[in-house]
């Protein structure tokens, strides 16, 4: 058969990079040169990671396809297949099937302003994009990110935020549910902080990831803060095993995330039933 | 094609003949319950029966089928397909609410992204559609989604039972093949025959579904969902008999070093089907569930494929629901509510 939707690409672990204390990155690379010559993607994509014998799970892709000849996914051990990911060591390998889904708009926010509110986990697939703008810095206006997290063990990518912080085209403000002796910085929930720094509308996209309660009060913080539901993008997730828009498992309304998200703008979900409940 | 007939005592020969050819498949009794099986020989199949428990679905999207298996060597990780089948195959015995599930869920499968296991069985699987016995199971409602008991459309040959002969309505190439194979057990008819000839009309209950997608889009927030619920016990054999049902699970067997990937049947009914890892559960009440799947038989699958509702009439899921559910019922429901409220 060929175009197998089913099979899996086998790549090995390169390298693993503990993040908090249950969440690790892990670069890996495609054991085949012709697939890691071949294998496209754009931000905001998914693959479907295997464990063979545990099985596999939806994972967002964190490195941008600006960065060549691996991929780096953040998994936080959760369920089964997440604790396996999270027994991988150097050397191991996994199964990648993908890349899976649509993307971030990256086109159509050329020349805008962008806004990134991330929260906890949330903030490896805004990551994708971050760096993809970074990347093709001339492309894109101003770049203001927000990102919080229960408390700064919880914070992903601590480096990487120190760079963000240093680099004169980006603004950082990251914040903390709950600080401790050494954390110095803001301490607060995204959506009120978010409304602190009260960034202006103007020839902005907004782009969130978090947990449902934090997006939804962002969504809210936004809309009081005058941007357009079609300027706000997120980023949905689901029980998926396809990933392909066949299993039936994560549809909301007549949409498949796998297929027609995982990204959607606010005035996409709006129009189907259920996508803004719970 | 012109029209042919084949006497029924000659049916046998045409199959054994087709069975030398093919593998044959059709309706079986085991313990009392139809199935479609494969089958050696005609002498294995039953022919009087009304349809089978287990939707002949299942030919082409079985309850479990490996996808690949796995094998690892020390670090190095062997991945290899599974053959979808092995010899084409031949389905004798279809009924039409059958054959029409199987347009629905070629769209499913279809779709880009194509599955390539459920269209490798598409492709090389002849179906023989038996038009039913007349009159159909006080049950059926196939009618209601205007689907024809008694029309070869979607099959490669149709037999209508007309007493000591079959009619045969061969619709395509495939078909002519396959009454070649035996061409001188059939024959044309007369004149008169044409004439007489003919299965007595179908007479079945037909709802009249016409607005029935824009009445339930109404009803999301609608609290019939959870009254609808009450009985209901998630047992998931509504789904499970449900010809155009296609949700399925991916579960690796074996071991980490030795397995198979397997997909299997899987029901939106479960309380766990769209449950993360996270504790996260968009559909935790049984309400939800039952309201989904409505939904998604008479709104989100015709909104997204462009087809009809992804409902036969088959009847398979009011026979066996154990809370005695009517999907029937359930429509007149959902019709009847809209016009309470206008």
């Amino acid at each position: 058969m060929s175009d197998n939707i089913y099979l899996p690409s086998i790549a090995t672990v390169t390298e693993v990079r503990p993040e908090t204390s249950d969440t690790s990155t892990f670069v890996v690379t495609f054991d085949d040169a012709k697939m890691r010559e071949s294998f496209t993607y754009l931000p905001g994509q998914f693959v479907e990671l295997s464990i063979f014998g545990v099985g596999g799970c939806p994972i967002g892709i964190a490195s941008s396809p600006t960065e060549k000849g691996f991929l780096e996914f953040c998994v936080r051990a959760v369920g089964t297949v997440t604790n396996a990911i999270h027994d991988l060591e150097v050397g191991d390998k996994l199964g990648v099937r993908g890349p899976l889904g649509n993307s971030w708009p990256t086109e159509d926010v050329e020349g805008n302003d962008l806004l990134f509110i991330g929260g906890g986990i949330g903030l490896p697939p805004l990551r994708s994009l971050i760096h993809y703008v970074l990347d093709n810095r001339d492309r894109y206006g101003a770049v203001e990110i927000v990102y919080g997290a229960r408390s700064p063990q919880d914070l992903v990518y601590k480096q990487e935020l120190k760079e963000w912080e240093e680099r004169p085209d980006v603004d950082l403000y990251v914040t903390v549910d709950a600080g401790d002796e050494s954390w110095e910085g803001p301490v607060g929930f995204v959506p009120p902080f978010l409304r602190e720094i009260d960034p202006s509308p103007e020839n902005k996209v907004a782009f969130t990831c978090g947990p449902p309660i934090m997006i939804k009060l962002v969504v809210e913080a936004l809309e009081d803060l005058d941007y357009a539901d079609a300027n706000i993008v997120t980023t949905l997730e689901m029980k998926m095993k396809c990933g392909v828009g066949k299993c039936g498992r994560c549809n909301i309304g007549d949409k498949y995330i796998c297929r027609d998200g995982p990204v959607f703008t606010f005035e996409q979900l709006r129009e189907i039933p259920g996508a803004l409940e719970g | 094609m012109e029209r042919k007939k084949i006497r029924k005592s000659d049916l046998g020969l045409w199959l054994d003949r087709i069975a030398e050819e093919y593998e044959l498949i059709g309706p079986t009794e085991e313990e009392g319950v139809i199935g479609f099986e494969p089958v050696d020989t005609s002498a294995a199949l039953k022919l009087d029966y009304t349809n089978s428990l287990i939707p002949p679905k299942s030919l082409f999207f079985p309850p479990a089928e490996s996808l690949f298996s796995f094998r690892k060597r020390g670090r190095e990780i062997e991945l290899e397909e599974t053959k979808p089948m092995e010899r084409d195959r031949v389905v004798f015995g279809i009924r039409n609410c059958d054959v029409s599930s199987l347009s629905l869920l070629d769209a499913v499968f279809g779709e880009d992204l194509e599955d390539a296991y459920y269209l490798e069985r598409r492709a090389r699987t002849a179906l023989i559609a038996l038009a039913c016995p007349t009159p159909p199971r006080s049950s059926c409602f196939c009618t209601t989604f205007d689907i024809d008991p008694l029309s070869p459309e979607g099959s490669d040959i149709l037999l209508t039972d007309v007493g000591d002969v079959y009619l045969v309505d061969v619709t395509t190439e495939r078909g002519e093949g396959l009454v070649a194979l035996s061409g001188d057990l059939f024959s044309p008819l007369s004149a008169d025959e044409a004439q007489e000839l003919q299965p007595p009309p179908v007479q079945m209950r037909k709802l009249d579904v016409s607005e029935l997608r824009e009445r339930i889009e109404a009803l999301w927030e609608d609290e019939y969902w959870e009254k609808l619920s009450l009985p209901c016990l998630g047992c998931g054999i509504c789904t499970y008999v449900c010809p155009t049902c296609h949700c399925f699970d991916m579960v690796d067997v074996g071991s980490t070093s030795d397995g198979a990937r397997y997909r299997c049947w899987d029901s939106c009914m479960y309380s766990d089907f769209a449950l993360m890892a996270s504790g996260e559960n968009p559909r935790a009440t049984k309400a939800e569930r039952v309201r989904n799947r409505y939904f998604h038989k008479f709104s989100t699958f015709p909104s997204r494929y462009g087809t009809g509702y992804a409902c036969v009439g088959c009847a398979r899921c009011l026979v066996h629901c154990p809370a005695g559910t009517e999907i029937t019922q359930v429509i007149e429901d959902i019709l009847a509510k809209e016009e309470v409220s206008e």
